[in-house]
């Protein structure tokens, strides 16, 4: 009996899930399995209606590397002031099709809690969810997910050690007198003109310079070198429940602007009819307030077309500070409006390709039966 | 019910200045703005309609007008926030002072998932340079029944007698968002003590919001009365910046709010040094307009 046991324990761990998650089958495999594969700890109480801290959100990566081995690879996008690692995840299905990437990252801001919350949200939705689910399948079948789940994991972790209400890096300044940039401020998009400021202690200081901060650099670099098959740039912060376009560094509008407002509007609609949330859509000079450096702006400035900030909940009821008991329906209704996002920059690069070859063929036809009618 | 929507460019038939004095200077001042508007005439400070104000702008005057409304009407079991402005116009003037006109919707802030009604207010909010700011109309509809309200005042107001001092706790609510159950009213009393302020500091490019109470020196309920002395930490949405509060205040069913406090600022370029105090003692002149 136990040799069959074993095998079955032994295909369990090749077809992910099969088994499932059965508490005793679960012990079995840990005490049995423990040399042969990595235990995962982690992953199988994982929840993801709780916040958790830094090292948590490490290990929960790796795990999901390890067991979604087939479509998730892990990189390193280079190192925080304090030296930590920071670390994206791709989520790409092989295949030989062209791909654009979709990129998004969380927790730019330390304090902004349900951000990276709603990235391992939007990892977990995926994976569990790419084999059944038809609208997932489309979407990777010619998008490639680039999600770096905590960007500010220096301030992340000063949240939870120190000051929940701390929103800057901890770079030193003054000599140690002054920590912290925003490094929402420190882009290379009208750097510092207005809404940021060169005073260190301020919330909204800009940094010593267009991309003076290692955390910038790493995710501007990166970018930067792919920045041609990036289709999509989507930031999440929180709060205020809105759907921000560029620009925070002036009232100009962008040229693509109706098109991001019509696509964000659609998105806000498929959010407020998950759980009735109301978010406004507009440019951040419009509906929030000035400001420069964002990596928004940047990121729709070096070329890719569609480059939106996320403010999820609240309203100020609880700001920053969100229940956890709020996590779930503020990431169901979130999924909803990054997934029509999604489709529609789906279907903008891969619709109208197989649209035109109808429309053209259509019409060739139809002229050719003209033809043949008057002969 | 009847919501008058008072334009602030109409004439008002009869509009003599009030002799009596009775009512406070903002409301004078308001009146007086009411009369010179609708004139026109070379002496009044030159107010000019815009064209197209920002939401941001609008909904930053709807929840002044609100944080008005709630610390008036000092109920912490019927406090409002803002849901929607479905309407507004504004006015400045040479002196960059800022009037408004507006309709918006509201929700009760301690709303459960599925109770979504919503109330709806009209208000007129003037910004004036001076302190205290901004001057407030507001008329809201009637969200939750008098009789009711009462009733749900003095249920909490029970429910904090039996909370003895020192309360155990350092930061509400906590790092996850959690309010244990017994504290939810001390969270609610909070917020009603920090609507005062926020109305106070609320200009038209500041605008606060309540993260957390980061301390509670002390809670009384020897008297009748709750006093509450307490430290909170408040969001200012422009600048970012988190400016602690200490504020003491003294609460009793049906009976107005009287309030003190001392916010700690850090120095910014345009402001003056530091620390800004206020009060509210007794409020019978302020009452509905």
């Amino acid at each position: 009996m136990k040799p069959l046991l074993g095998t079955f324990y032994l295909l369990g761990m090749l077809v992910p899930g099969w088994l499932g998650y059965d508490r005793s089958l679960t012990q079995q495999r840990q005490e049995g399995v423990d040399k042969v594969a990595s235990p995962w700890r982690i992953l199988e109480t994982y929840s993801y209606n709780r916040y958790h801290p830094m090292g948590e959100i490490y290990q929960w990566m790796s795990e999901i590397r390890e067991k979604y081995t087939e479509v998730v690879t892990q990189h390193l996008l280079g190192m925080t002031y304090e030296s930590r690692p920071m670390y994206y995840l791709k989520i790409s299905q092989p295949s030989n099709n062209p791909k654009k990437i979709i990129w998004m990252d969380c927790g730019i801001h330390a304090r902004e809690w349900i951000a990276p919350a709603f990235c391992q949200w939007f990892v977990k939705e995926i994976l569990q969810n790419y084999k059944d689910n038809q609208r997932i399948r489309r979407l990777l079948k010619n998008l490639d997910f680039y999600v770096l789940p905590v960007l500010n994991i220096d301030g992340y972790i000063y949240t939870w050690t120190s000051d929940r209400l701390w929103r800057k890096s901890r770079s030193s300044h003054n000599n140690g007198t002054c920590f912290g940039t925003d490094l929402n401020r420190n882009f290379d998009a009208s750097w510092c003109s207005i809404g940021a400021t060169t005073d260190c202690e301020s919330l909204t200081f800009c940094g010593t310079g267009p991309v003076s901060e290692p955390e910038t650099k790493a995710v501007s670099s990166f970018i930067e070198s792919k920045k041609e098959n990036i289709a999509c740039f989507l930031t999440m912060h929180s709060y205020g429940q809105l759907i921000l376009v560029p620009y925070g560094y002036t009232k100009n509008k962008s040229n693509n602007h109706e098109e991001l407002i019509q696509v964000g509007q659609k998105a806000a609609n498929a959010l407020k009819a998950k759980h009735g949330t109301n978010y406004r859509v507009g440019s951040s000079a419009d509906i929030l307030y000035a400001s420069s450096g964002s990596s928004r702006d940047w990121a729709r400035d070096i070329g890719i077309p569609f480059s939106y900030t996320f403010e999820l909940r609240d309203n100020g009821t609880y700001g920053f500070v969100l229940p956890e008991a709020q996590i779930q329906a503020t990431c169901e209704e979130t999924m909803e409006a990054v997934l029509s996002v999604l489709d529609d920059v789906y279907e903008k690069y891969w619709y109208t390709n197989s649209a035109r070859k109808a429309k053209s063929t259509a019409l060739v036809l139809s002229l050719l039966m003209a033809f043949m009618s008057l002969l | 019910m009847q919501l008058r929507r008072q334009p602030l460019s109409a004439p008002r038939p009869g509009d003599t200045r009030p002799a009596a004095q009775r009512l406070a200077g903002p409301l004078l001042l308001l009146l007086a703005l009411q009369g010179a508007g609708a004139s026109g005439g070379p002496e009044d400070s030159g107010w000019l309609q815009d064209a197209e104000p920002s939401s941001r702008l609008l909904s930053q005057a709807a929840r002044a007008a609100l944080h008005f409304f709630n610390f008036r009407a000092a109920s912490p079991s019927a406090l409002q926030v803002l849901e929607n402005v479905l309407d507004g116009r504004a006015w400045v003037n040479q002196k960059k002072e800022y009037k408004f006109d507006l309709v918006f919707t509201t929700e009760f802030y301690s709303t459960e998932e599925d109770e979504k009604r919503l109330g709806q207010c009209s208000a007129q909010v003037f910004f004036r340079n001076e302190k205290p700011r901004p001057a407030v109309n507001v008329t809201c509809s009637q969200l939750i029944k008098k009789e009711r309200r009462q009733e749900e005042d003095y249920h909490l107001y029970k429910l904090m007698k039996q909370l003895k001092s020192p309360l155990n706790a350092v930061s509400i609510p906590d790092s996850h968002g959690y309010i244990a159950p017994s504290l939810r009213p001390v969270w609610d009393l909070a917020f009603l003590g920090s609507s005062y302020v926020m109305w106070q500091k609320t200009t038209p490019f500041l605008q606060y919001y309540m993260s957390q109470i980061s301390s509670v020196k002390q809670w009384k309920t020897n008297d009748d009365a709750i006093d509450f002395d307490y430290t909170v930490l408040l969001h200012e949405f422009s600048t970012q910046e988190i400016i602690p509060c200490r504020i003491h205040l003294v609460w009793y069913p049906s009976k107005p709010l009287k309030v003190k406090y001392h916010c700690q600022e850090r120095q910014t370029p345009e402001e003056a040094s530091g620390t800004e105090d206020g009060s509210a003692m007794a409020l019978t002149e302020l009452s509905n307009f």
